[in-house]
C-alpha cells in the first residue's frame, strides 16, 4: 500500500520538480474486501509476466518526452502485488529502465510484498535484481484481525518474510499496519504496534482502516468497526508507542527517522513529478515549456491495458490541472507533512505566485489551523493537523 | 353577455376539482386529446406534485348548450387548502356561480362549508355537485342531506357526476348554465375592471388576469391603474382556453389577461381596478380586502451576496400573493434577511420552495411564530413578530397570545381522539353538534399551538376523515415565556421562541436534545443551553470531534479525494457559523420538531 519518492530537499530552481516513477502491477492472489486500489484477481492460467513487462516499457517510452534532463530519484513497484512476478523479471525491467532514463546514484527502489507470497532467498533474488527497499503488508499480528480482512497470509508468514528480508540484507523495509479493524480493541491496536517495532523495520506506515466506495466493506460494513472516538484513542496510544521508539511521524500516516523517510512518497507530497506505467496508473508531470501541470491515468482493466499498449494511444486519459485547481491540489498533498512547505517550492512546483494563497492561509492561521515556523516554512497546526480536512478545503477553488 | 357564464368550483383537496375542470376542458374542446396533460390548471410544477392548487387560474370555454346556444364560460380555479381560504375570497369575486363539489364518498369537509360560505357571502349562485358516484362507497343520499344539513342549501336535485369516468358531466354543464346567472354590468359605463391575479414574466413585464364589471377593454386604448394612478397602453388581450389566445377586446363580464407593458412589479397590485385613461371610472371596485398573515419566520440567504436576488424574487412573488408580508431582518446568527408574514405553514413552506426552486436561492428560514400583543407597563401596547424582539419582562405588563376559533367537522367515531387533541392543545370547547354522520365541533384554540402542527395530527387522528377551518378570534393573556437557545454561552436570536410557561421546561428538553443531534461535531466542544431569562432550564453538548483526516493520500487518484473535500466544503455552505460553531439548516427548523407527543 505504501508508494514512494526521491529528489533532494527543497525546489529552490524555477525548473521542472524532482521526477520518480511509479509501476502498478495489478494483481493479487485474491482481493481484499477494504482495498480500492487497482488490483484484479489472478487469471487462471498464468499472469503474462513478460507481456506485461514489455508492455510497461513501451508505455514508459511515451511519456519520456516529458523527462527532460531529469535524473529518476525513485522506483515504486506498487500493487496489486508485485510479489508475485518472479525476480528475474524486475531485473529486466530495471535495466531497460536505466537504458531509457538517467537514474540517480542512490535511487531508491521499492518494492511492495505481500507476506503470504514470499518463499525462500526470494528477497535475494529481488535483492539482486536491483530492488532496494521493500513494503510488507501486513495489516495486523492477530490472526482474527487478517481473516476478518480477507488477507491470505497468517502472522507467521510476516515473521519469516521479516527474517528472509534481513537474511537478504534488506534492512531498509517498511511495515503496513491498520487500526480501527472490525472489533479491534485498543489493546490489539498497541500489541500490532509493539511486536511491528520489535522487528525492527526502518519504516512504519500506520493507516485507520477505512471504508472506500466500491469495496465490499463499504456495500457491507463489518461489523463491529470501532467508533470515532476509539479509532482516536488508537491512534494517540500508537503515536505515543510510535514516538517512545524514534519513529517521528512525519505525515499523516508515515512514521520514520529523517534518514529512512519514503522518498518516493515525500515526492508525491513536495508536489513532483512522477511518471505512472501499468495497468490503472496515475501519474503527474510538468511541461516545462508550458509549466502546464498534466495528470495521466491508463486503462485500469489489466486485459484492456494489455491490449491497448501494443497499440498508440494506450494512455487511458491525459488531463491537464487548472490553474484554480493547482493551490488545492499542491496543498492536498504538502499539508500532509509535519515539517509543511515554504512559499518558494510552492511557486516552483505550481508555477503560481505565493500572493494567490496569501487569503486562504490567513483565515488558515486565524483559524489555528496552519503556524509558521522561525525558518519560515507553513505547517500545520496541532490543531490543523487533526483537522486536516478542514485546512486543505481552505484552498478549494471555489465554484462560480 | 346573456350568455356569459362565471364560476369557481369549490371543493375540499382530493375531491376531485382538477379532474373534473379537466373534463370540462375536454368536453368544451378547449385541448386536443394529445394536449391533455393530466390535471391542466395545476400549471406550477410544485402544484401539480402536491397536488394542490395555489394560485388561482382561469380557462375560457365555449361550450353549446342543449338549447343550441353557444356559451362562453369562465372557469376560475380556487385553492383548497385551509391556508388559502384568501385566494378563494379573490377567485370568487370574479364569478356570479360555485359548483359545490362534494366527494360522494366522503362527504362534506369543513374547507368546503367554510369557502360556501364565503361563495354565498358574495351573493353567489352555490350549485351542489357530487363526485366520484362512481365509487362503490359512495352514499349519495345521504351526502345530500349532509350537505342540507351542514350547510343549509337544497341539494335534492344536485347533479350526480363522476369526473373519472365522465359519467353526468355533461348534465353538469347543462345545470350550470341554467342555474347560474350571466354577469351584469353597463357596457356603456367607463370601464372597470378587477385585477383577479398577476405574474411577471420577464419578457413581456406584468400579466394581469382582469374580470370586466363594467365598459370594455381594446388592445392600444390607454388604461389606468387605480392605486398607481400610472397610464399604460395595452399590447395585447386575451383569454386562456387553457392555451393563451390572443383578442382584440374584454367585453363586459370577460375574464382575461391585459399585458400593458408595465414594467414595475407593483404596477398592478391583486384587487386593484383598471380604468380608462381618459374616461376613468368614479371609484375604484370594492377590491378585496386585506389580508392578515398569522405566521411570520425570519427568511435569510445562505450566501450573503444573495441578499438583493432575494429582495428582488420577494417583491416578484409579492405580487401576486399579497397574503405575503415581508420587511427586512437582521439576525445576529443569520446576518441579513426578511421577516416573512405568512397565512400558514403550508404557505411558507410553499414560498420557500418557490424561492429556492424557481429563483435558485438557498435560504435559512429561523422557526415560525405567531403575532403577540403585548401591553407594556408604559401604557403602549405592541404587536410581537419575533421572538427577539419581545421586550424584557419588567416592561411588560400583560402578554396574550391569538386566540382562533376552529370549526372542525368529523365521524361520530374519532371524536374521541380529536377531544384528546384539542385538550392537549389547550382548547376551549364551543359548540358540539351531531348532524348526520358527521359531528360539528367548535372550540377555541390558541393560534400557536394550532400552525404548528394541529392539522396534521387532526388528519393522522382521525385517518384523514376530520376536517378544519379557523379564523383568527381574539388576543387573550397567557402565562407566555421566551425561551431562548445558548450556543457555547452566545444567545442565538433565530433561535428563541415564545412558549407557554407549562411547557417550558420539558420543551426546552427536547429542544437542546434534537439541536444536539442536529449539530454536527466539530473541532471544539459545543454547549447547547436552553433559557428563560437567565435561568438555564436544558443543556446539553456534542463533543468535539477529535479529527478529520484522509487516512492515506498517494499522488494517485486524487480526484476522490477532491471529491470528498469538497462535499464537505458543500455541506458546510448551508449552515451559518455562529460564534466559532457551525449550525445546520435544519437546526434552526428544530422547534417545529419539538413538542410532538
Amino acid at each position: 500500500m505504501e508508494r514512494c519518492r526521491g529528489g533532494a530537499d527543497g525546489y529552490v530552481m524555477r525548473s521542472a520538480p524532482p521526477l520518480s516513477l511509479y509501476v502498478h502491477v495489478p494483481w493479487c492472489v485474491r482481493k481484499c474486501p477494504y482495498c480500492d486500489f487497482n488490483s484484479h484477481q489472478v487469471p487462471t492460467g498464468e499472469i503474462p509476466e513478460d507481456r506485461y513487462v514489455a508492455a510497461l516499457l513501451g508505455d514508459l517510452d511515451h511519456d519520456l518526452p516529458f523527462v527532460g534532463d531529469r535524473e529518476l530519484q525513485s522506483v515504486f513497484i506498487g500493487g496489486g502485488t508485485p510479489s508475485l512476478f518472479h525476480p528475474s523479471v524486475f531485473a529486466h525491467l530495471l535495466n531497460s529502465i536505466a537504458g531509457r532514463l538517467p537514474c540517480a546514484r542512490d535511487m531508491e527502489v521499492t518494492l511492495e510484498a505481500n507476506p503470504g507470497t514470499i518463499e525462500h532467498g526470494r528477497f535475494a533474488a529481488y535483492r539482486e535484481a536491483g530492488i532496494t527497499r521493500v513494503s510488507l503488508g501486513v495489516q495486523s499480528f492477530d490472526a482474527g484481525h487478517l481473516k476478518r480482512l480477507g488477507r491470505i497470509h497468517s502472522p507467521d508468514d510476516v515473521f519469516r518474510a521479516v527474517t528472509e528480508l534481513k537474511q537478504a540484507g534488506i534492512h531498509n523495509f517498511n511495515l503496513d499496519l491498520m487500526y480501527a479493524l472490525p472489533e479491534q480493541t485498543l489493546a490489539q491496536a498497541e500489541s500490532d504496534v509493539r511486536t511491528a517495532i520489535d522487528l525492527q523495520p526502518r519504516h512504519l506506515s500506520h493507516y485507520q482502516l477505512t471504508l472506500e466506495p466500491g469495496t465490499v466493506f463499504h456495500h457491507r460494513p463489518p461489523q463491529g468497526m470501532p467508533d470515532p472516538d476509539a479509532a482516536w484513542e488508537m491512534q494517540e496510544s500508537c503515536q505515543d508507542l510510535f514516538a517512545r521508539s524514534g519513529f517521528t511521524q512525519y505525515e499523516v500516516s508515515a512514521y520514520a527517522s529523517q534518514e529512512h523517510r519514503c522518498r518516493h512518497n515525500l515526492n508525491y507530497w513536495k508536489f513532483g513529478d512522477y511518471i505512472g506505467i501499468g495497468a490503472g496508473a496515475h501519474g503527474k508531470l510538468t511541461d516545462f515549456g508550458s509549466r502546464r501541470v498534466l495528470r495521466t491515468t491508463r486503462h485500469k482493466q489489466p486485459r484492456t491495458y494489455l491490449e491497448a499498449a501494443s497499440a498508440v494511444g494506450r494512455l487511458q486519459e491525459i488531463r491537464e490541472v487548472e490553474e484554480a485547481d493547482l493551490p488545492f491540489e499542491f496543498m492536498l498533498n504538502a499539508l500532509r507533512l509535519r515539517e509543511g512547505f515554504d512559499l518558494a517550492a510552492f511557486e516552483a512546483t505550481t508555477g503560481i505566485p505565493e500572493e494567490v494563497i496569501e487569503r486562504p492561509l490567513d483565515v488558515a492561521r486565524a483559524r489555528g489551523l496552519i503556524e509558521v515556523t522561525g525558518g519560515g516554512r507553513w505547517r500545520p497546526s496541532d490543531l490543523g493537523w487533526r483537522f486536516l480536512n478542514d485546512l486543505q478545503a481552505l484552498f478549494l477553488a471555489s465554484k462560480p | 353577455m346573456q350568455n356569459i357564464r362565471n364560476f369557481s368550483i369549490i371543493a375540499h383537496v382530493d375531491h376531485g376539482k382538477s379532474t373534473l375542470a379537466d373534463r370540462f376542458i375536454q368536453l368544451c374542446g378547449g385541448l386536443e386529446a394529445r394536449e391533455m396533460e393530466s390535471q391542466v390548471l395545476d400549471s406550477m410544477a410544485l402544484e401539480r406534485e402536491r397536488g394542490i392548487t395555489i394560485k388561482a387560474q382561469s380557462v375560457t370555454l365555449d361550450y353549446t348548450g342543449r338549447d343550441g346556444v353557444l356559451y362562453q364560460l369562465n372557469m376560475i380555479d380556487t385553492p383548497g387548502h385551509v391556508d388559502f381560504s384568501y385566494e378563494v375570497s379573490r377567485s370568487l369575486a370574479a364569478c356570479e356561480g360555485a359548483l359545490l363539489v362534494v366527494d360522494a364518498a366522503q362527504g362534506v369537509e369543513a374547507q368546503s362549508v367554510a369557502n360556501c360560505y364565503t361563495a354565498l357571502e358574495q351573493g353567489l349562485e352555490v350549485v351542489p355537485v357530487l363526485n366520484k358516484i362512481d365509487l362503490p362507497s359512495a352514499e349519495p343520499d345521504k351526502v345530500i342531506k349532509q350537505i342540507e344539513e351542514i350547510i343549509g342549501i337544497e341539494a335534492s336535485d344536485a347533479v350526480r357526476c363522476s369526473a373519472k369516468t365522465g359519467e353526468g358531466v355533461p348534465d353538469l354543464l347543462e345545470e350550470l348554465v341554467r342555474r347560474i346567472p350571466p354577469p351584469k354590468g353597463n357596457p356603456e359605463a367607463p370601464l372597470q375592471a378587477l385585477i383577479i391575479d398577476s405574474w411577471f414574466d420577464n419578457y413581456v413585464g406584468v400579466v394581469s388576469l382582469v374580470r370586466v364589471m363594467n365598459g370594455s377593454l381594446k388592445v392600444g386604448q390607454k388604461i389606468r391603474v387605480w392605486t398607481t394612478g400610472r397610464a399604460h397602453q395595452i399590447d395585447k388581450l386575451g383569454r386562456f382556453t387553457p392555451k393563451s389566445r390572443p383578442s382584440e377586446t374584454l367585453l363586459t363580464g370577460e375574464v382575461g389577461f391585459v399585458i400593458a407593458g408595465i414594467k414595475e412589479i407593483d404596477g398592478a397590485p391583486v384587487g386593484d381596478t383598471i380604468t380608462l385613461d381618459n374616461r376613468p371610472c368614479e371609484a375604484p371596485l370594492e377590491g378585496f380586502k386585506q389580508i392578515q398573515p398569522r405566521v411570520f419566520a425570519g427568511m435569510f440567504p445562505v450566501s450573503t451576496d444573495d441578499y438583493e436576488a432575494f429582495r428582488d424574487a420577494l417583491s416578484k412573488l409579492k405580487l401576486n400573493d399579497s397574503a405575503l408580508h415581508y420587511e427586512p431582518e437582521v439576525s445576529t446568527a443569520l446576518g441579513f434577511g426578511f421577516r416573512c408574514g405568512f397565512l400558514g405553514l403550508l404557505h411558507m413552506d410553499i414560498v420557500q420552495e418557490r424561492l429556492e426552486r424557481e429563483y435558485n436561492l438557498e435560504l435559512i428560514t429561523s422557526a415560525p411564530t405567531v403575532v403577540y400583543e403585548v401591553a407594556k407597563t408604559d401604557g403602549t401596547t405592541i404587536y410581537v413578530d419575533n421572538p427577539s424582539k419581545l421586550p424584557p419582562s419588567n416592561e411588560i405588563e400583560d402578554l396574550r397570545e391569538p386566540i382562533i376559533i376552529a370549526s372542525i367537522l368529523v365521524p361520530p367515531e374519532y371524536i374521541g381522539n380529536v377531544l384528546k387533541l384539542c385538550t392537549d392543545k389547550r382548547g376551549r370547547q364551543k359548540k358540539m353538534q351531531y348532524l348526520g354522520n358527521q359531528v360539528s365541533l367548535q372550540y377555541e384554540l390558541p393560534m400557536a399551538d394550532v400552525v404548528l402542527d394541529f392539522f396534521d395530527r387532526l388528519k393522522s387522528c382521525s385517518r384523514g376523515y376530520a376536517s378544519f377551518d379557523y379564523e383568527f378570534s381574539h388576543f387573550e393573556s397567557a402565562p407566555l415565556v421566551k425561551l431562548d437557545v445558548l450556543i457555547n454561552g452566545d444567545r442565538v436570536d433565530a433561535l428563541s421562541i415564545i412558549i407557554h410557561h407549562d411547557h417550558a421546561y420539558s420543551r426546552g428538553r427536547e429542544l437542546v436534545d434534537k439541536m444536539q443531534e442536529l449539530i454536527p461535531r466539530q473541532m471544539f466542544d459545543v454547549a447547547i443551553q436552553a433559557a428563560i431569562g437567565s435561568n438555564v432550564v436544558a443543556r446539553s453538548s456534542v463533543k468535539a470531534l477529535r479529527k478529520n483526516v484522509l487516512a492515506k493520500c498517494y499522488g494517485g487518484d486524487i480526484s476522490r479525494k477532491r471529491k470528498l473535500l469538497e462535499k464537505q466544503k458543500e455541506g458546510k455552505k448551508r449552515m451559518k457559523q455562529v460564534g466559532s460553531v457551525e449550525i445546520p439548516q435544519e437546526a434552526f427548523l428544530a422547534v417545529l420538531k419539538i413538542g410532538k407527543d
